[in-house]
């Protein structure tokens, strides 16, 4: 009898003890180096936030790991003049679950479109030419545009999925608490600073794009070295923002898969060409900038080779034309140009260098691109800026305090567009443009207002050609130099495919190399004990 | 004792809203926070908007008048950022800080106390030598470079411990050694110094004389005599544990106190820095008050009247 007990008994520990070491062994660890603050998509901004919200809400349209923008929670759409109007017709796809088990309606979309144009939307503008969300059923909606906005396509659309009843239910707090959309991943825990715990949407609606993997532990661990670190013991199995000098050791790494792909932003200088005191209203001045600094070198030697080095616009983006290329470096032209334009013995002019970790090396890049600028006779009075005091500094209302030259970045996106980016530091300052603007020009005032207005793509490919070659002649809108690169790692004990949008950390396709493998220290161990033990 | 208490206490609420006030002014004399939150491409009517919702658009004496009196009713405000009460935000993560501050200062003690007292026994011996030197390489490196360098090499070659994160005891290691390190020089130097002029006092020598043990002497006598200064030193740098340990508290992605105040520093989330502020000024007095209560348990010559 106590026989027949302690068999049972050890069945039952036993089977506890594989139930939980088969809970365990569904579960991946990653480090994200930035935490999103908000996780509630009406309320969130873009960057950072994007990390947590792609996990849990999906938009109209999405973007593919190939950069191409296709249909998401939209089944179909179109996009035509009607009257006075632009309408914008969108057919949703049907039987799409929320994690809740609610079904998507368009009234959700209409939901979601109040909130996102309510002023405490950190992205009321984007919707400052649409009139108005029209339902037409539970699956079609109509958004009526007073003008047509060219940048609301690279917006996959702006709208997201938010489940209305529920949100009306638990309210903003209850959902920043505890996210509930249409997203592959599942809302189970979070402890601010530390982690996030997320696991797979059963009933997610898009079986190809639907995560293998049973959960996911995503760890915050701001501090590179410790996020490497952390990878080298074993305490996660997945990194994002592999600092870009050890980009190379982690290509040499047995086991490891390392792969740096292009981000979302674009970085230039800003250079005031507004202020007719300032040298640099002097397109000639502008030029000598341009030939003064070497930034190719800056992209090899300061950010370890981790940029696309862009004339105007970097290869994918809309407006891309190999044959426009960067101006090359030439101290020697540079100190030419000056002394043309009335400045033989150079010019002395203030420098703004944005200091962030929201990209790597930026400050050192700034350091070496106003030492350049020194060589050739355009002597920097520096002055080292956070993030904060820089887009205090930047945006247009604190004119003149930006009264030379600053490091800057605006964001393309993933496929990039540059409407955005132009129509906020090309287009001179007035009303909805030219936020941060330090030129001005009625040529390219038309320009840019016509590409926002130009919805066929390939007159806008064109048009937008245009734009970035005469840009570029003209120095106008600020000098580009390079396109961050951003590196993620992970073993080969994991498979994964990234996705672009959150910068390439959502985690779409993400799973198990091997099936039944335990990923963590311990799960390498075992898989190193399996392969010793295969013949 | 009981005017003497309540006198510091006022004194310390004056120093609260003093604090908050510089504060207060400091943060918003540095950016506009709206241009954090919204993105590049916002308007002028956007950020109008924006402003007149977190009540940014008031008067600066009008919006402290309101701070002031929303916080006397317990309510510090929301931040910007986390869309949640500032206070709370703070305060769960104190749980955090507490822990890796006590055990810091815990650490500290067991390396200092030790250190300090067998270096002024055996003055110009090889412990006194290696305590100095121990002294000056605490007081020459930052705690954060010491916790890379523990990250490096306890972490990540010999895998004893945790690079990072907080839940066991083993996490708590390495962080606590980081903190601790640099009030380690401080301390040892401090209780050599005093220890040394304590063993040369007359007393000392009269025990001496009646033939009381050496160990006795140092341990039991001429220690609780030489902790009067030491006990400052504990008082300080634990309410600078408590406030101050950001920047071990990011390079161990440790969620504490310090870490998440100073982001809201660099993002202009003023409730949470607001929220912050007086926890720690709240913290520097209540440690100080202490401080100076102690001084009479361990000398009691000491009266506060």
């Amino acid at each position: 009898m106590y026989g027949c007990l302690s068999a049972r008994l050890f069945r039952t520990v036993a089977l506890a003890f594989l139930t939980a070491a088969a809970a365990q062994a569904e579960e991946m660890v990653v480090a994200f180096g930035a935490e999103p603050t908000q996780v509630e998509p009406t309320r969130a901004t873009a960057g950072v936030d994007a990390y947590f919200v792609s996990l849990f809400y999906e938009q109209l349209l999405n973007v593919s790991p190939e950069l191409e923008r296709i249909d998401w929670l939209a089944e179909s759409w179109s996009f035509e003049p009607v009257g006075d109007e632009h309408i914008l017709s969108v057919k949703i796809r049907e039987g799409v679950k929320f994690h809740n088990g609610d079904t998507l309606s368009a009234h959700d979309f209409r939901f979601a479109f109040e909130r996102q144009r309510d002023p405490l939307s950190r992205a009321a503008g984007r919707f400052r030419y649409v009139r108005d969300l029209v339902v037409r059923d539970d699956h079609r909606f109509d958004i009526v545009f007073r003008e047509p906005d060219a940048a609301f396509v690279p917006w996959n659309l702006a709208l997201w999925a938010i489940p209305r009843r529920h949100f009306e239910a638990v309210g903003e707090a209850g959902m920043q608490a505890h996210p509930v959309g249409t997203g592959p991943w599942k809302f189970v825990s979070r402890k601010p600073r530390e982690e996030l715990v997320v696991e797979r949407f059963e009933d997610y609606w898009n079986a190809s794009a639907k995560p293998r993997a049973k959960r996911l532990v995503i760890k915050i661990i701001p501090e590179d070295t410790t996020r490497v670190a952390a990878f080298k013991t074993g305490a996660v199995d997945w990194i994002d923002a592999v600092p870009p000098a050890q980009v190379g050791d982690f290509e040499a790494m047995p086991g490891v898969r390392t792969v740096s792909l292009p981000g979302p932003n674009n970085l230039y200088l800003g250079l005031n060409a507004v202020d007719p005191r300032s040298p640099l209203a002097d397109v000639r001045v502008r030029r000598a900038v341009a030939h003064a600094i070497d930034t190719d070198a800056i992209v090899e030697f300061v950010v370890h080779g981790q940029g696309i080095r862009t004339a105007q616009l970097a290869p994918g983006s809309v407006g891309y034309d190999a044959a426009l290329t960067p101006y090359r470096y030439d101290p020697g032209l540079a100190r030419a140009l000056l002394a043309e334009a009335g400045y033989p013995r150079g010019i002395r002019v203030n420098c703004y260098n944005l200091t962030t970790p929201r990209e790597p090396n930026i400050k050192e890049v700034g350091e070496a691109v106003f030492a350049f600028l020194g060589a050739a006779g355009i002597r920097c009075r520096v002055h080292q800026m956070e993030y904060g005091a820089w887009i205090n500094l930047l945006r247009g209302a604190s004119r003149p305090t930006m009264d030379g030259i600053v490091s800057a970045m605006w964001g393309h996106g993933l496929p990039a567009d540059p409407t955005d980016a132009w129509s906020g530091h090309l287009h001179t300052a007035a009303d909805n443009w030219g936020r941060n603007s330090y030129h001005s020009d009625p040529a390219f005032d038309r320009l840019v207002e016509e590409l926002r207005t130009t919805m066929d793509p390939g007159a806008r490919y064109r048009l937008a050609s245009r734009i970035a070659r005469l840009k570029h002649e003209q120095v106008a809108g600020g000098l580009p130099t390079y396109r961050p690169l951003i590196s993620l790692a992970w073993r080969d004990t994991l498979r994964f495919r990234p996705w672009p949008a959150a910068g390439w950390r959502s985690m779409y396709e993400i799973d198990l190399a091997r099936p039944h493998g335990r990923v963590g220290s311990s799960a390498r161990a075992e898989l190193l004990r399996r392969e010793r033990l295969a013949p | 004792m009981r005017r003497y208490i309540l006198h510091r206490l006022w004194q310390g609420a004056v120093a609260v809203v003093g604090a908050l006030l510089i504060v207060f002014v400091a943060q918003r004399l540095s950016g506009d926070p709206v241009a954090l939150l919204l993105p590049m491409d916002a308007t002028e009517a956007d950020f109008e908007a924006m402003r007149s919702a977190l009540g940014l658009d008031r008067p600066l004496p009008v919006q402290f008048v309101v701070f002031l009196r929303d916080a006397l009713l317990g309510d510090f405000g929301h931040s910007y950022l986390w869309n949640m009460p500032a206070m709370d935000l703070v305060l769960e993560r104190l749980p955090a800080t507490l822990e890796l501050a006590l055990a810091g200062l815990v650490f500290a003690l067991a390396l200092a106390v030790p250190l300090g007292v067998l270096s002024a026994v055996h003055r110009g011996g090889w412990i006194d030598n290696a305590a100095k030197l121990f002294a000056m390489l605490g007081q020459a490196m930052p705690g954060f470079w010491v916790g890379l360098l523990l990250i490096v090499f306890v972490a990540v070659q010999l895998q004893w411990l945790p690079a990072y994160g907080r839940g066991t005891v083993g996490h708590l290691v390495l962080p606590a050694i980081a903190l601790g390190w640099y009030p380690v020089a401080a301390m040892t130097r401090t209780l050599r110094s005093a220890m040394l002029d304590i063993m040369q006092s007359d007393y000392v020598r009269m025990e001496r004389a009646i033939g009381l043990p050496e160990r006795a002497i140092v341990w039991r006598f001429a220690l609780r005599n030489a902790a009067v200064p030491l006990v400052t030193l504990i008082g300080v740098y634990f309410a600078n544990m408590l406030g101050g340990a950001f920047v071990i508290e990011v390079v161990f992605a440790w969620p504490g106190v310090g870490r998440a105040v100073v982001e809201a520093v660099f993002a202009r989330d003023f409730p949470v820095v607001q929220a912050g502020v007086i926890l720690a000024a709240v913290i520097f007095v209540v440690v100080n008050l202490i401080v100076d209560l102690t001084y009479g348990l361990i000398d009691p010559r000491i009266r506060h009247e």
